[in-house]
């Protein structure tokens, strides 16, 4: 995203070198999850960032665990043929990172066990030697309900188990952890600069972590969390004449509807288990979450459906349209000629004047990104589709050149949910207003919406859907 | 070293002895040495200081401008922290660089145009003492006794003032302030805990402690030497000898309470050795992390930052802005002669230097030879449609806009351009990397160079860019635990005068200052 003005001779950034962070730690501590993360947030910041994953390897290579010899995961005396096979897997996947950095990327994160001093001093020493930063990530869990939950959603339904019944698997897995408990040592060592997090972000501890690209991996860091949440998203459409209502009670009952599906099936009770909403500061945006609140009351004739805390958000506030504001597109275009033309060619960077670019509002969304990362309840964004496009990328890691261009529209629910290996989003129709087809300009949109930014990809016919079933391949 | 084990438990801490004072007499030695007064600096004196990190201001003086403004540049409002509301409490023993981090870190988020206090208790006590003296000609006795938890009407009397200092921090985040710094030793856990339950009233207010801790013998040796070198005045009639003696002292008499954090439902940060090593716990939120991700950067090494704009470009001479234009030939004059100011200067010392991508300042480093690294985020403040006239020029053809931007240049942005504020924002990534460089040389513009400046000396936005960068002159800061000493060389060969001041208004006035502050600037 800020790519352009800290680009170097090198093509790296803001001169940090490149830089291989060695993830560390037991199986099952969130090490995948934590990659996934902060591989999404640093290409979101314009770096090149790439996971490199041994075990994805070894399976790409050979094939599940029950194609391995009997050996290869418990630790201690191995067979030779099983040292020369794992040998094998290390140098290709090792290879994987040179080629990667010498493609012009910037950082590896190495996803892989690395649980003893010597395994981390031979690869720090391998890349060390040719100019490359080292940084051990070590993740740390000393809550065992967080080592179980990781082991049921992830690990269970990966490839070495496919076919198995759950709870065998599940047993199967504490074992090969347990194979690895017996050799690990933690990091101590202070030979290499280091992070380690515990239990997911509840507590870091650096040593010798210095720069701009360093520390803003540990200041992501600090904000991020593994626990299974959904996160949806609507446009804010609820002036006070009967069709808004109308769109807001329908957009309640969906949301509503589509949760209890969800959390039932997971065992957990949707009348309680609380939904947050954040709305721009916007009256419309607001008054599109009133339904939630009343559906909350517990004056309800029949108790309260739902348990909702609303939170408005200046920060969300839509695009800055600049002189812009109040036109159409086509006025835009005969008034400001120039400028049009230029926006046309690049619409994510072209600030009109006194506007916001899309870039300049990324920038001003990044602390909205951190909270997002940080809240660990179901999330429903009620917001300005600018907003919604920028966020939605930030999760689903599109390009910045396509933030404009992504299509949101009225009467869609995005829901994205964030896993260890990326993201799962899907679109959902639920209203079919005014509005909210194309050219409908005379009614509804028109009396809420004097910034064409915000409709700009619906009105273009839109070129990135987003979710159709598609899970994203970060 | 870093922590051993996140379950272990926690080592004891550092204990400085008695005969650790030949340490202290030869940083004392250095510091002195250090300290002799350069020459001075022509610029005018600096506004009334006030609390450990420099003169009492709102974050940021620039006005937020009015939709309405006319002209074809526009002003851009400065970004909403009104929900960011933050009490920092510091932790930790006398001379471990508390007030150090606080000052930084005011500075840093100050630039970045946060509301920023420091409440130092020590300043309270002192201020009150005063004024107690001047009252009624009853003196307290400060010395370590004071210090004693076993002195039972002193201890309460410190409880009381670090009360009431928290009170006025309160106090002044509700009245709209987004970061007070509660600068204390807040030693025990009981201490801590009484200020999470008074800040747990406070709807929207959040507390994280900061420890700062410290074996290194050297650098706490260094801070008693900067304590009873530099004026304190709980020191006043003492000699050097028994002021360390006595401070020394009082630290022991913290040292038998201290409690390091080890609450575990607390949201700290803890920093070892000044940035070496850092833990961060329950640390969440945009500008809490933000915090650490800054004092992480920090380091106690002594070194010198050279700033130089480029020799005199021939766009200087037409009196064009921005542009890409080669220097003049007075300005490769100056290119030739940059080499030896340096070498007189640093001798045989390291030496990084950046430049921006642009021409002018690539061909001023050019007979320089240490490591040199380009950054696209040094280049110019670009002035969009403006770029390549001259004022006159933009005067006649924009006169509103011209209007505008003297009116207030902090915000104005060009048309396609940029604004200072934008420059401060692009600049954060290179601020960082400075914090942990050693001698670096940056060979930059003046726009640029006036947004590093501000950031060193801490001057507020208002002023930064009316600050006086001349062409053709060396300035070269040395960062000190409470701001930074600065010497200028101008090289005699002549150039063009950039500077516009500001019309109608004094020129601010600016100075560099690092000594201490010991009294509140209320007393």
């Amino acid at each position: 995203m800020v790519a352009p003005l800290y680009t170097t001779d090198s093509g790296l950034l803001f001169h940090a070198g490149k830089i291989l962070v060695v993830t560390v730690g037991l199986p099952a501590r969130g090490k995948t999850h934590i990659s996934r993360a902060l591989e999404r947030y640093l290409r979101w910041a314009g770096v090149k960032t790439q996971v490199i994953s041994l075990g994805d390897y070894r399976r790409k290579i050979l094939g599940g665990a029950q194609k391995l010899p009997s050996d290869y995961f418990t630790l201690g005396e191995k067979s030779p043929e099983t040292m020369a096979l794992r040998r094998r897997i290390q140098d290709g996947c090792e290879q994987q990172i040179w080629d990667f950095f010498h493609a012009g990327g910037q950082v590896v994160i190495y996803d892989a066990n690395n649980g003893s001093v010597a395994q981390r001093q031979r690869v720090g020493t391998k890349f060390d030697k040719e100019g490359v930063h080292i940084i051990m990530l070590e993740s740390i869990c000393d809550d065992p309900k967080i080592v179980e939950r990781n082991i049921r959603s992830v690990k269970i339904s990966s490839p070495d188990y496919r076919g198995w019944d759950p709870d065998k698997a599940v047993e199967d897995y504490y074992g090969r952890i347990r194979g690895h408990e017996k050799h690990y040592e933690t990091v101590d060592e202070l030979t290499w600069p280091f992070i380690r997090i515990i239990n997911v972000g509840e507590k870091i501890m650096v040593n010798d972590i210095r720069g701009y690209l360093q520390s803003r991996i540990v200041f992501f860091l600090m904000n991020i969390h593994n626990k299974y949440r959904t996160i949806y998203f609507a446009r804010a459409d609820a002036d006070l004449s009967p069709t808004g209502w109308e769109y807001a009670e329908r957009l309640k009952d969906f949301v509503l509807e589509r949760r209890a599906k969800s959390l039932q099936q997971r065992g957990i009770d949707p009348k309680t288990n609380r939904l947050v909403i954040w709305t721009s500061a916007r009256r419309r945006a607001h008054h599109t979450a009133w339904p939630f609140i009343a559906a909350a009351d517990p004056r309800t004739p029949g108790g309260p459906q739902c348990s909702v805390k609303v939170i408005e958000k200046p920060q969300m506030s839509e695009i800055n349209p600049g002189v812009w504001d109040g036109l159409s597109p086509d006025e835009a275009k005969k008034f400001y000629p120039e400028e049009w033309a230029r926006f046309v060619k690049d619409p994510y960077s072209f600030r009109a004047p006194r506007a916001e670019s899309y870039h300049d509002l990324s920038v001003r969304l990044e602390p909205t990104l951190l909270e997002l990362e940080r809240v660990q309840e179901d999330l429903l964004i009620i917001g300005h589709a600018s907003v919604i496009r920028c966020l939605l990328a930030y999760l689903i890691g599109l390009p910045a050149s396509e933030i404009p261009a992504i299509e949101v529209a009225r009467g869609d629910l995005l829901e994205v949910v964030p896993a260890s290996y990326g993201v799962h989003s899907q679109a959902y129709h639920f209203w079919d207003g005014p509005g909210r087809k194309l050219g409908d300009h005379d009614t509804m949109a028109e009396k809420n919406e004097t910034n064409f930014y915000e409709n700009y990809a619906e009105d273009t016919k839109g070129k990135r859907r987003i979710g159709q079933e598609e899970e994203s391949a970060v | 070293m870093a922590e051993q084990n996140p379950t272990s438990p926690v080592r004891p801490a550092f204990q400085l002895e008695l005969q650790d004072l030949d340490l202290v007499d030869n940083a004392l030695a250095t510091q002195n040495k250090e300290t002799t007064p350069v020459h001075s600096l022509e610029i005018g004196t600096r506004p009334t200081p006030f609390g450990a990190g420099g003169p009492i201001r709102l974050a940021s003086q620039a006005s937020t401008p009015p939709r309405s403004v006319v002209g074809i540049g526009g002003k851009v409002a400065k970004p909403d922290y009104s929900e960011a509301k933050i009490v920092l409490a510091m932790v930790g023993l006398p001379a471990r660089g508390k007030s150090y981090l606080s000052n930084k870190l005011m500075r840093y988020l100050q630039w970045l145009e946060y509301d920023v206090k420091v409440f130092n208790v020590g300043q309270l006590r002192r201020s009150r003492a005063k004024q107690k003296k001047e009252q009624s000609g009853v003196k307290e006795d400060h010395t370590a006794s004071y210090f004693s938890h076993n002195n039972v009407e002193a201890t309460r009397l410190r409880d009381a003032l670090a009360e009431d200092s928290l009170e006025m921090l309160i106090n002044w985040l509700k009245a709209g302030g987004n970061v007070g710094i509660h600068d204390a030793t807040n030693s025990t856990r009981a201490r801590r805990a009484k200020i999470e339950a008074r800040v747990a009233k406070e709807k929207g207010i959040v507390v994280i402690f900061l420890e700062s801790v410290c074996d290194d013998p050297a650098i706490i040796a260094a801070n008693v030497a900067l304590k009873v070198s530099s004026g304190d005045p709980d020191y006043k009639d003492t000699s050097p000898e028994d002021a360390k003696r006595d401070f020394i002292r009082r630290i022991k008499e913290y040292e038998a309470v201290y409690e390091t954090i080890t609450e575990p439902h607390l949201s700290y940060l803890r920093i070892t050795n000044v940035g070496n090593q850092a833990t961060a716990c329950r640390i969440h939120g945009y500008l809490q992390s933000r915090i650490a991700f800054y004092l992480m950067n920090l380091h106690l090494k002594p070194r010198s930052i050279f700033f130089s704009r480029h020799g005199e470009s021939q766009f200087n001479v037409e009196g064009k802005i921005g542009g890409d234009s080669p220097l003049s030939e007075r300005g490769l004059r100056y290119a030739s002669a940059l080499p030896d100011l340096i070498k007189d200067n640093i001798g045989d010392a390291p030496l990084t230097v950046w430049t921006s991508t642009l021409q002018r300042t690539i061909q001023t480093g050019q007979h320089l030879s240490y490591t040199k690294l380009t950054w696209k985020s040094l280049d110019e403040l670009d002035a969009g449609v403006c770029d390549g006239m001259t004022y006159e020029e933009i005067e006649q053809a924009y006169p509103e806009d011209f209007a505008n931007r003297d009116e207030d240049k902090f915000n104005y942005r060009y048309r396609g351009g940029e604004s200072y504020r934008d420059v401060v924002i692009r600049l954060e990534p290179v601020i960082m990397e400075l914090e942990r460089q050693d001698n670096i040389l940056i060979i930059g513009h003046q726009a640029i160079l006036r947004c590093l400046y501000a950031y060193f000396h801490n001057l507020p936005q208002a002023d930064l860019p009316y600050i006086k960068i001349p062409l053709h002159t060396v300035i070269k800061l040395t960062p000190k635990a409470y701001g930074c000493d600065e010497e200028r060389y101008t090289l005699p060969i002549g150039a063009v005068d950039t500077h516009r001041p500001k019309p109608k208004a004094p020129q601010p006035e600016v100075k560099a200052y690092s000594g201490r502050e010991y009294y509140d600037g209320n007393a």
